[in-house]
């Protein structure tokens, strides 16, 4: 039996566009110089993971050829019009607003419905069927970094982002089940913005949440909504403030408020959007922010329990373990 | 009456910002104006415009399936119903409903033969109205005052969607009767559900981007789903002297859309931005 032990590591914030991809990518390569490491990009609305690890995820580097992996996950009600009397019942029962009746014959809005399968349930002359869709797909590549990126895509228009995301992540532990034989490995986990389906589904499950978040009175409001979602799962999680001098004062309350959760802070630089632009990972700049990231890791080193570990503890170890 | 979606697939871009800021300017221009932010996950509207949100005007429910004991014959129907496998069953037992993954939909009790689940209704979000006054002076301006509509889904929900959907309606109502010139609809990031409701039957829509790879690959996403969704667009391009622009017009030509602003960094306007007082400023 194989004896390996997956840690999930979340990067969330609520707010969008406050360094999520930034962060994970960075730390991402930090780790991958220690340990085994999976990076799972689950912003299966916009994926920008891959950009921030080299290269379009629709370009084939160095002659890897990306796996992809069609996701099915939705379904939508076929209508057969020769068999429905017209009652209204399904349009009734449509919570998502889906359904709409038009000429006495009920008309689908496929961008709204949710494929939850109530029409087919409730329609009395059985003129509903459900027919699965594709609705989006899951990319594996191996970086240039030297470990594998799993990353969906939601197709746009279609729903069920949440269920992609859950796809992403068992396709993930597939792929850590292929790395190795034994030991840890640890999975950094890339959420999406907001608080909603995919974002409950990245964490659900992890280990460690770290939340990224700027001093601005939107980044600090929707710090405390994801804040909630993470509570109630009861994950344990750090605190990352990005751009911190663009509002000092704020960044200082935030951090004393953040009390023994607050681990580290990042500072702005015009030069990064630069960085960012032209796809240079902010390792390879001799910015601050390198540095300052570099302070995170080691904390969450510390916090994860990852120690730099000689042979034959490890060996030591597995053996207690089976 | 004309409905403009702000969109841009990428977060932080600026939606907020760009959404304020329009609203402020068609004030300018003797028109009646409603905001309504339909990022009902992380609204942020109020916070740039440093109003507090005070007793809501609406409130959004939802129902949710409750079990009846005394009547459940453990059949493992509403079970097998279940698209979103929150109804767990172990052998012999009574079904769980798992919280965390229902959307509400209703397929377990529309399926249960012996009516043993019972629906409860629940708060899933709450609709907030704010007048918004310009206190710095508009030359000529009929109106000083504009309306904000926001709402805000319950943390933790799975479905924002018919919150989004909800606080549209009432933000439609809302301007009807009070006969405004222009709703201007706020989005989340990204394509999922509630953007696609905020964007649903907009007249027109913004897309907001930044002059990145990423903001460029984002924004074909999004571009992608307004065509789906035969909403017309225009980019507004954000921080635009700081990255690389060729990008972002390939993706909008590639579309067959208009890049119609470019908005250059300021440091002022980031400033106004951490300090809730983006207001004072009457942008061209």
């Amino acid at each position: 039996m194989k004896n390996i032990r997956i840690r999930k590591l979340v990067i969330s914030s609520g707010k969008g566009g406050v360094g999520k991809s930034m962060l994970s990518s960075t730390l991402a390569m930090l780790f991958a110089k220690e340990q085994k490491i999976i990076a799972v990009d689950c912003d299966v609305d916009a994926p920008n993971l891959a950009l921030w690890l080299g290269g379009d995820v629709r370009l084939r580097l160095g002659g890897q050829r990306d796996k992809i992996f069609p996701v099915v996950t939705s379904a939508k009600p076929k209508i057969d019009l020769n068999k429905c009397d017209g009652c209204g019942l399904c349009v009734k029962n449509c919570r998502f607003y889906a359904l709409k009746m038009i000429k006495s014959r009920p008309v689908l809005n496929p961008f709204v419905c949710e494929g939850c399968g109530v029409c087919e349930l409730v329609c009395p002359k059985g003129a509903i069927k459900l027919k699965p869709v594709q609705n989006g797909e899951i990319r594996v590549k191996q970086t240039r970094y030297g470990f594998p990126l799993i990353s969906g895509q939601l197709f746009p228009g279609e729903t069920g982002s949440g269920k992609i995301v859950e796809e992403i992540k068992s396709r993930a532990s597939f792929v850590a089940q292929n790395m190795i034989k034994a030991g840890e490995i640890l999975m950094i986990i890339d959420s999406s913005p907001g608080t909603g389906c995919p974002v409950i589904a990245a964490l659900k499950d992890a280990d460690f949440c770290l939340l990224i978040t700027e001093p601005s009175p939107s980044g600090f409001t929707d710090l405390k909504r994801v804040l909630e979602v993470v509570g109630h799962f009861k994950i344990p999680y750090g605190i990352v403030i990005n751009k911190w001098d663009i509002n000092p004062d704020l960044s200082n309350k935030m951090e004393s408020w953040a009390e023994h959760r607050f681990m580290g802070k990042i500072s702005y630089d015009e030069k990064i959007f630069k960085a960012i632009s032209n796809l240079v990972p902010i390792l390879e700049t001799k910015l601050k922010a390198g540095k300052e990231i570099k302070d995170v890791y080691n904390k969450l080193r510390i916090i994860l329990g990852f120690k730099k570990q000689d042979k034959k503890e490890r060996t030591k170890k597995d053996k207690c373990f089976l | 009456m004309k409905t403009i979606g702000i969109t841009g697939g990428k977060g932080g871009t600026g939606k907020s910002t760009v959404a304020v800021l329009l609203a402020n300017r068609f004030l300018a221009e003797n028109k009646k104006v409603v905001l309504c932010d339909c990022d009902v996950e992380c609204p942020n509207d109020y916070l740039l415009l440093g109003q507090r949100l005070k007793s809501p005007q609406k409130r959004v429910f939802a129902e949710f399936p409750k079990l009846n004991k005394a009547k459940c014959k453990k059949c493992g129907l509403c079970v097998k119903s279940c698209r979103s496998n929150a109804v767990f069953q172990a052998p012999g037992q009574y079904p769980v409903f798992i919280k965390d993954l229902c959307s509400g939909c209703g397929a377990c009790w529309t399926i249960c033969p012996h009516g043993a689940i019972e629906r409860k209704k629940e708060e899933i979000g709450q609709i907030y109205l704010n007048e918004i006054r310009n206190k710095s002076e508009i030359q000529n301006s009929k109106f000083k005052t504009f309306y904000l509509i926001t709402g805000m889904a319950k943390a933790g929900l799975e479905e924002t969607g018919p919150v989004v959907a909800q606080t549209k309606k009432f933000a439609l109502d809302f301007a009807k009767k009070i006969k405004a010139d222009y709703i201007l609809v706020d989005t989340a990031a990204g394509t999922h559900c509630p953007v696609i409701h905020a964007l649903l039957n907009v007249d027109f829509a913004y897309c907001i981007t930044e002059p990145t790879p990423m903001g460029a690959r984002d924004l074909g996403l999004i571009l992608d789903l307004c065509k789906k969704l035969k909403v017309p667009t225009k980019v507004i391009l954000n921080q635009s002297d700081l990255g690389d622009k060729d990008k972002i017009y390939s993706v909008a030509e590639k579309f067959g859309v208009d890049v119609e602003k470019e908005i250059p960094y300021s440091k002022e306007i980031v400033k106004a931005y951490t300090k809730g007082r983006l207001l004072n400023f009457i942008q061209e």
